[in-house]
């Protein structure tokens, strides 16, 4: 942590100074829009590198705040100060016109969406001379403030500052609840709607606030180039974009900035064939070299290099081949960008990361540790004993759940009874995890009546029942597994925060409270099932069975009025089914009414106060634990007829 | 016939299967029963190429089909009716039939009498006769089941894997499923039955294997082990 | 009013178009979840092709088939460098970004090629406009629309009769399974790439002879046609012949009453409008997850 923010405060020092001593316009103003472009690109990092969404139509963002600056300059005199922060809310408003419609369904249509989106922008742009001057452009003098004539230093410096700032604010935000969202949704989306964190909601947050920081970087764009015109923003800039992002690396501020210098370097270099020779040739040996020492050390086999090395190979012998580069300016790069998307893939940040630990070892996390050494809430969990809910608190009549043909759920009836543990056993097949999708908004009910607290929870999201006070564990473990143990339970603590974008990217009083007392809560949550040590490990490195415990605190972080357990003893020793056998007896104890599915009878016998029985869909049995285990009918059920 | 050989598979990290060997003799049927989450589907999955194997090795008479993709196992003649049964829910009961056939109908297996092939299996499950042209999407449970199963026929296979056969279905078809799978034992058709449904399984069975947590916890013939307490034990609590 | 009943004409028989492009990103999607953002540039290329072999005198009804010959090897291509390692390594970013580049690339070999410039296609009719329903209509563009339905009839019966088809539903249907049923399932999703551009370079060859033939040609479509997939579901068929109906018609009617440097909005419009409304498309069915 130390030797990065040293290394910040260098770079920031190198690159205040820089233009003092290299007096050129032409390369402070090249540095000034790799700072630019780093502003677009952190913003577009959130949505491609945090949430895996694929943005086609950044530069048309990007074209919307400089065409914003611009017109508010040229037809009505906006002084600087003042369209920014117009330019940023503009822009902000054209990312959720496209988010919200765009982000509903799952799949390509964000790219194909954004992709139209970019395109008709630039075209509109284009044809709307009466606005934006069209083809002719618009001209900008750099910027007057209170009445001082910035002139190209003071204007880098400003750019400089703002880039700063950016970088700041938007680390503050990926640190903060929004940044563990939309690293939830990615891992998985389903246990994130299911922890009251609406993946739809975050993925529109992470594209609006990309969109935003797109348009705050086009304005400063305007400013800088002092003239802009349509057929900047089109598609190729934002392949350019992309390219930079994963050629930088997802995921980092570094990798941004790299992923921009390199882009805006890269006219040069495709603009003179012998330089492009040079570094072709120079590539295609790293590779070999690379290669040859991966295969040395048994790292990698030929198979797996020859296509890189076939590659740049290839590159570097086509680099020889043509005499005029700039018009195989395009295949080179659509080359370049086969080659990181399959090779690449984490960017050279990420590529140097691993690169370094596989040969010098290191198995540091890249996770930030959180220091838990002052912590020792014990009350974290919230009582439920006294809630308003009535003695019925969940009330299932008549429920069909249809596929097609098949009738997964077939007139279920179920009652289960305030702080209660309600036992819920079938063979493979009968329907039982069917019902806890049912009541957690995952599937609609094909008819029937759902009550939970006396209201009705069909047709809700899944996100708001689980913030209506149910939460659940899942049958195959759906942790958040890049993120440490600490926080999976934080993201299901979102719901604590009453805190907005503002107030975290400020860092306000009320957000730095609410962070530290979610941060005291989850770790209390880890200590009421006795994963303390173990709250900075990340979550796919923990055994099986602690995932499993990590699984119910996590849930327990929604404060729940019902809690449902989803097989929460499969894979489990005899030991460790003795410690959950505890924790839900404690949970129990705190009032808040649990259903437990289990195919472990002697789990379900210890604790059950009553147990229902499920097969083909239908309830078959129900009553105390010892009735149904001698109950002929359930016998039946699982090892079939003429059992003993 | 079939050869599983200190098989090691899971998902990801997790081994769910560890050194396990199950060997299924021609003409036989062999039951692999176990509680749920014991590994009996991804024992099967492993074998048809649907999840990778970490080590160990599985043979079909006589030639590995480590890690074969699962076209290539189904045309050696190895048939797999999938746990959830997994029709093709947008095509006819009658394309389904034919997509069994596939390999038959396209050169990997020698064709024989694909149209006797289908009366037969209509003849075997009646119930499919009358929805022959209905889309399959909308085949009750059990409809569906007998489809899965009449598919895997269709191959003209050698080896049948039946993944879990009476899954979700009420006792009365359960026990059609098992008089079906009778007739295929008398037809000395060679099989593999997972099952969760142990007694039915035992009663059918010529040879059983019990998967506990990922390890075979015991095996022998299946008369022997239907009246083993600890079977019992191992379903209904009281370990 | 003449000139309205043109202008839906001439909307319907741009409309078929983007419909055929939609079609092969129905085909490839329905078996992989993929579809190839590059799609445009296998139109423009179609129609290059096609005027090359037009201009060494080849007959027009001959170019056809040789086009779709060198379509099908060019989506085969496609498949095996931008989407197979995708599906490999599981990512939507991969396949996006890779089909992209290879559009890319294949538009720059055609610019160094064929040059910038547009070029007339020649067609098989003469000019000449033929009065249906009292307003003109041309003879190519009957054509086009007659071309475009039975190509996508003749897939839909393919789908339907042909054992083949049925395994091309099945993989769509459901992967794993089709794989237990013999059924090669990495071949079927390159076939899907193969039959996709395909469709493409026909598409591209019987518009060509309406509009004009040019490397530029790509962009523009293979965007529309996105609206038209969209719109008329990823996944069903019948939706993108009305999708691009009304997508072409409201495109040749901006054009000309608004203006043609807005004919592309509208697309984009009812883009956004399906998609907040309907967004498995007006007859696209929504699948149901399971946990």
């Amino acid at each position: 942590m130390r030797f990065k923010f040293l290394a910040l405060a260098a770079g920031i020092i190198i690159l205040s100074l820089f233009p003092i001593f290299q007096t050129n316009t032409y390369y402070i103003h090249m540095v000034e829009r790799i700072l630019i472009y780093s502003i677009l690109l952190f913003g577009l990092d959130i949505v491609v590198g945090y949430t895996g969404q694929v943005s086609l139509g950044h530069a048309g963002l990007f074209g919307i705040g400089a065409y914003t600056a611009g017109i508010l300059y040229f037809k009505l005199g906006v002084p600087f100060l003042v369209i920014l922060p117009i330019a940023v809310i503009v822009s902000c408003i054209f990312g959720a016109l496209l988010a919200l419609p765009a982000l509903k369904v799952v799949g390509p249509y964000i790219a194909m969406v954004t992709l139209a989106f970019g395109t008709i922008i630039q075209i509109l742009i284009n044809e709307m001379t009466f606005l934006t001057e069209g083809p002719l452009g618009i001209i900008i003098k750099k910027p007057t403030i209170f009445g001082f004539q910035t002139k190209e230093i003071h204007y880098y410096w400003i750019v400089l500052a703002i880039s700063i700032l950016s970088l700041v604010v938007i680390n503050r935000i990926l640190k903060s609840r929004l940044g563990r969202s939309f690293e939830a949704l990615r891992d998985s989306p389903v246990a994130c709607d299911c922890m009251g964190v609406s993946v739809y909601k975050y993925k529109v947050y992470a594209f609006i606030i990309s969109a935003g920081f797109a348009g705050l970087a086009g304005s400063l764009y305007a400013y800088s180039e002092q003239y802009i015109s349509p057929n900047t923003y089109v598609f190729e800039l934002t392949v350019l974009f992309l390219l930079a992002i994963i050629m930088g690396g997802r995921k980092t501020r570094l990798g941004a900035i790299i992923g921009a210098a390199i882009v805006i370097t890269l006219p040069q270099l495709l603009g003179d064939v012998k330089l492009f020779r040079i570094v072709a040739t120079a590539l295609a040996l790293v590779v070999i070299v690379g290669s040859a020492l991966l295969i040395s050390k048994q790292m990698s086999t030929i198979r797996k290099v020859a296509v890189p090395v076939i590659g740049t190979v290839g590159l570097m012998a086509f680099s020889y081949f043509i005499k005029n580069i700039s018009d195989w300016r395009l295949t080179i790069f659509g080359f370049m960008i086969l080659l990181v998307v399959y090779y690449l893939q984490d960017g050279i940040v990420g590529f140097v990361n691993n690169f370094y630990t596989k040969v010098f070892g290191s198995k540091k996390s890249t996770r930030d540790q959180i220091d838990v050494g002052s912590f020792d809430k014990d009350d974290a969990i919230i009582s439920a004993k006294n809630s308003s809910a009535p003695d019925q608190i969940l009330n299932l009549k008549s429920v069909l759940m249809q596929f097609g043909g098949l009738k997964a759920l077939h007139d279920v009836d179920l009652v289960v009874k305030k702080g209660t543990i309600h036992g819920l056993i079938g063979p493979n097949g009968s329907g039982k995890s069917t019902l806890i999708n049912v009541l957690t908004g995952i599937y609609v009910p094909t008819s029937g009546t759902v009550e939970f607290s006396g209201s009705s929870i069909v047709g809700k999201v899944s996100a708001k029942i689980a913030l209506s006070g149910i939460a659940r564990t899942f049958q195959n473990v759906q942790l958040f597994n890049e993120m440490t143990a600490i926080e999976n339970i934080m993201v299901g603590l979102n719901h604590t925060y009453k805190s907005n974008l503002f107030e975290i990217a400020l860092n306000l009083p009320r957000f730095k409270r609410e962070e530290l007392a979610a941060k005291q809560r989850a770790y209390g949550l880890l200590k009421f099932v006795g994963l303390e040590e173990f709250a900075n490990e990340e979550a796919r490195n923990l055994t099986y069975g602690k995932q499993r415990l990590l699984e119910i605190a996590r849930a327990l972080a929604l404060d729940p009025n019902l809690l449902l357990l989803d097989e929460p003893a499969a894979g489990l020793t005899a030991p460790d089914i003795k410690e959950l056998l505890l924790i839900i007896k404690k949970i129990k104890e705190k009032g808040i009414t649990i259903i437990l599915i289990e195919h472990h009878m002697e789990v379900v016998m210890a604790v059950s106060d009553v147990v229902s029985v499920l097969d083909f869909g239908q309830k078959i049995a129900e009553g105390k634990p010892k009735e149904i285990q001698n109950n002929p009918k359930v016998i039946e059920a699982y090892l079939g007829a003429q059992a003993t | 016939m079939l050869i599983i050989k200190d098989l090691e598979s899971g998902y990801g990290k997790v081994n769910v299967l560890k050194k396990i060997n199950i060997e299924v003799p021609k003409n036989k049927v062999v039951t692999l029963i176990g509680a749920n989450g014991a590994g009996k589907t991804t024992t099967l999955r492993t074998i048809t190429g649907m999840i990778k194997l970490t080590s160990g090795h599985i043979s079909l008479n006589g030639k590995s089909i480590d890690n074969f993709p699962s076209y290539k196992v189904a045309c050696l003649g190895l048939a797999h009716s999938p746990e959830g049964r997994r029709v093709f829910p947008s095509l006819t009961v009658f394309d389904n039939l034919q997509l069994g056939a596939f390999p038959r109908l396209t050169g990997s297996r020698p064709r024989g009498d694909f149209k006797g092939d289908i009366d037969k299996a209509m003849e075997l499950f009646p119930k499919l006769k009358e929805r022959r042209n209905q889309l399959a999407g909308t085949l009750s449970g059990g409809e569906q089941q007998m489809l899965a199963m009449a598919r895997a026929i269709m191959l003209n296979p050698d080896i049948i894997l039946l993944d879990e056969p009476s899954m979700g279905l009420a006792p009365i078809l359960v026990e059609e499923v098992f008089k079906i799978i009778a007739r295929l034992k008398a037809a000395g058709t060679t099989m593999l039955l997972v099952e969760q449904f142990a007694v039915g399984a035992l009663n059918i069975a010529d040879y059983a294997y019990v998967l506990e947590n990922g390890r075979i916890s015991m095996h022998g013939p299946a008369s022997k082990l239907k009246n083993d307490p600890a079977i019992k034990a191992a379903y209904l609590g009281g370990h | 009013m003449d000139i309205f009943v043109q202008l839906i004409y001439s909307g319907i028989a741009l409309g078929m178009i983007y419909a055929v492009v939609a079609f092969g990103y129905q085909l490839t999607f329905s078996t992989s979840a993929t579809l190839n953002f590059g799609q445009g540039e296998a139109l423009m290329l179609g129609s290059m092709v096609g005027l090359t072999l037009s201009n060494l005198g080849i007959n027009y009804w001959l170019i056809i088939p040789l086009v779709c010959v060198f379509g099908f090897l060019q989506g085969t291509v496609v498949e095996y460098l931008g989407v197979r390692p995708a599906i490999k390594i599981k990512s939507e970013f991969g396949w996006i970004m890779s089909t992209i580049a290879l559009g890319i690339i294949f538009r720059n070999f055609a610019e160094n090629i064929w040059g910038r410039s547009t070029f007339r296609f020649p067609g098989p009719f003469e000019d000449d406009p033929i009065k249906l329903f009292g307003a003109n209509i041309l003879p190519m563009e009957i054509l086009v629309v007659l071309g475009a339905v039975s190509m996508m009839l003749l897939v839909e019966i393919f789908n339907r009769k042909s054992i083949y088809g049925k395994a091309v539903v099945a993989t769509a249907n459901d992967r794993d399974a089709a794989g237990l049923m013999g059924i090669n399932t990495g071949l079927v999703i390159t076939f899907s790439y193969a039959l996709s551009s395909l469709t493409a370079s026909f598409a591209g060859v019987l518009i060509s002879p309406l509009t004009l033939a040019g490397s530029g040609a790509g962009g523009a479509l293979g965007l529309k046609a996105f609206a038209v997939a969209i719109v008329g579901g990823l996944t069903s068929g019948l939706g993108i012949v009305v999708g691009g109906i009304i997508l072409g018609v409201s495109e040749t009617l901006t054009g000309f009453y608004i203006s043609t440097g807005y004919k592309d909005v509208p697309s984009l419009i009812i883009l956004l409008i399906v998609l907040s409304v309907k967004p498995a498309g007006l007859f696209g069915k929504t699948t149901i997850k399971k946990v």
